[in-house]
């Protein structure tokens, strides 16, 4: 116990200096903190806690990268493309430092993607973590604007359309639409000067913001603890001490990461080639070029990308798009307020819903990505891929995927509450295999999981479904 | 001084003090933010829609891919070969924003972001377009092509 000791007591140079800043600080109550830290072991698998570090663990990658970039990056007309073009063929490893950069950025969006479900699976957010899960949301959000706005500024031919349509999608916001599109476009359309603006988005006003509310994310989880698991599922387990047990293996992780990343840099330093997953510099951006066949956005906007498609010109009053972002919109407040809503879970019971509710979603981006992908559409060089057989191919697949889920659930978690997801899935097959509209197959979808919702709670107000007995 | 009169009194004036303090506090943060409202909104660009005439590259990519994308102020026009005629329509899908391109094989406009079609009128033809392409007038003077934008 050196803490004990006074201030002038000889000792090593080290504990010289711990009990000099001890005297000052208090350092010995963090250090009685970081002692008692435990992660709760037995709830479900340990997997899931490690994925806030990894996401974090790339971020880290994302700012050092970043600021690598920043050495020779230059915003503008004349400069933007060319910088880059610069650091991908005459700087000693530029390609590998943007390559590292771009990488690292779907990993952490794939990293954050797997812990937020794997959060909402487990119901980590329940009270009394609600902010916690609040602030990961904010986080999420603010990851996808850190890669939309990185998207425009290498400023080529991809770059400009996909800030084109996103942009534009906000004019879709009542009353400030307008101006919205005019200050994140710094005019009407889409200049040197919203490379300009998103410049300073992507490297000054993202970051911040981010590191303030990593902080708070990081806070009350020091506050407050890792979620355990729920009460039905857990058994009483000494915890993991977080130091050094819990820690150690959290940096082992990422050294995997970093071999994962250096492995992919070398091997695929640009991308696997899969549309929303390649960084080929290409042509210029060109203002007075059409846009060219095949154009995608980044994978994790496919979704949204696939649902504008679907929409049709116009529904209830309302532009076709201004209806999809509306969709969108409410989808995503919903996600955002589960801790409220889910009140089973918030009071330590079972809530096979709100798991249910997880696979929902997963079923339904699932098969748009799927189909923004055209995979089975046979698209051919200078023939565009058939909507119908795409259509077909990816509700099949899809169809595949939810039913190993599904088995996965009966027999090794005896869950039985699948309405949602069976409501996501017959929208699939609906639209997929026989060809229905997509909307009319998803109001289908819409009545058959709220009859499920209604069904279920007054056969049973407890809801004692999933629970193995 | 008594002190139920100084209980009755006391709270109406603290809370006019609270509303006045509230008001300046809003009044403050409205003068602070307006500047920087106003300063991110970027000035209007002027000389749109005037009648436009291509130059020479432009006919040039015309006569090649038989259309060209052309600038008016802020504007983008699409101008295509069509039948013999000369047609021009706003370039901007009315979708999401995106630059179509004329498809001379099947005679068509078409948006490649989100496979909108239009007609060569600006007509929808199929996909999420809400709205029609606004109609420029292209005509011919000797060798040169003059873009005037319709009267609604």
């Amino acid at each position: 116990m050196i803490e004990a000791r006074p201030e002038g007591a000889p000792g090593t140079v080290g504990e010289r200096l711990y009990r000099w800043l001890d005297a000052r600080f208090g350092v010995s109550k963090v250090v009685e903190f970081a002692r008692h830290k435990e992660v709760p072991v037995g709830g479900h698998s340990m997997v899931w806690y490690y994925l806030g570090g990894t996401t974090l663990f790339f971020f880290a990658v994302q700012v050092v990268s970043g600021v690598l970039l920043l050495m020779y990056y230059q915003p503008g007309e004349a400069t933007s493309y060319e910088s880059i073009r610069y650091i991908t063929t005459k700087v000693p490893f530029g390609w590998l430092i943007r390559s590292v950069h771009c990488w690292s950025a779907h990993l952490m969006i794939l990293s954050l993607v797997v812990h937020m479900f794997s959060t909402m699976i487990l119901k980590a957010y329940r009270k009394p973590r609600e902010l916690t899960w609040v602030t990961g949301f904010v986080l999420f959000a603010i990851a996808l604007g850190f890669g939309f706005s990185g998207y425009l500024l290498p400023w080529n031919e991809l770059a400009f359309f996909a800030t084109a349509v996103g942009t534009d999608s906000v004019k879709s916001v009542p009353i400030i639409g307008q101006w919205l599109l005019e200050v994140m476009r710094g005019g009407p359309d889409v200049t040197i000067n919203t490379l300009y603006r998103f410049f300073a988005l992507h490297i000054v006003i993202l970051p911040l913001v981010m590191l303030g509310i990593v902080s708070a994310h990081l806070l009350f989880i020091q506050v407050q603890g890792m979620a355990p698991g729920m009460a039905h599922q857990r058994p009483d387990r000494p915890g993991l001490k977080f130091f050094p047990d819990f820690l150690l293996r959290d940096l082992l992780l990422w050294l995997v990461c970093l071999i994962l990343l250096a492995v992919l840099v070398y091997l695929l330093p640009y991308g696997p080639g899969i549309p929303g997953m390649e960084w080929e510099l290409g042509k210029k951006a060109n203002p007075l070029a059409p846009a060219y066949p095949g154009i995608k956005p980044e994978w994790y906007f496919l979704w949204v990308y696939q649902l504008l498609k679907e929409f049709p010109p116009h529904l209830a009053g309302m532009e076709g798009p201004q209806a999809a972002l509306l969709v969108v919109t409410v989808l995503m407040g919903i996600w955002a307020l589960v801790p409220w809503l889910d009140r089973r879970a918030s009071k330590g019971k079972p809530s096979p819903r709100f798991t249910d509710l997880a696979i929902a979603a997963i079923i339904f981006m699932a098969y748009l990505t799927l189909k923004a992908w055209d995979i089975g559409g046979n698209a051919q060089p200078g023939k565009l891929p058939d909507p119908r057989s795409t259509a077909w191919v990816c509700a099949w697949i899809t169809l595949g995927i939810a039913s190993v889920i599904a088995l996965v659930r009966l027999l090794a978690y005896r869950q039985r509450w699948m309405y949602f997801s069976g409501a996501a899935l017959l929208q699939v097959v609906l639209n997929g295999v026989f060809g229905v509209d997509y909307l009319l197959a998803g109001a289908v979808a819409v009545v058959v999981a709220v009859a499920g919702v209604v069904m279920t709670s007054r056969k049973d107000p407890a809801v004692q479904l999933g629970v193995p007995k | 001084m008594t002190a139920p009169v100084a209980q009755s009194v006391k709270p109406p004036r603290r809370s006019l003090l609270n509303w006045f303090l509230g008001a300046a506090i809003v009044g403050w943060a409205a003068s602070v933010l307006y500047p920087v409202l106003r300063y991110l909104r970027p000035l209007g660009e002027a000389g749109a829609g005037g009648p436009l005439k291509l130059s020479g590259d432009e006919l040039a990519t015309l006569g090649k891919s038989h259309f060209v994308i052309a600038r008016s102020g802020t504007r983008k026009v699409l101008v295509f070969e069509a039948g013999g005629d000369l047609r021009a329509l706003d370039a901007k899908c009315t979708h999401e924003g995106c630059t179509v391109q004329f498809v001379p094989g099947d005679s068509l406009v078409w948006c490649a972001c989100h496979n909108g079609k239009f007609d060569i009128d600006g007509r929808v033809l199929s996909g999420p377009p809400p709205r029609p392409l606004a109609k420029w007038v292209a005509t011919r003077e000797g060798n040169d092509v003059v873009l005037t934008m319709e009267k609604a």
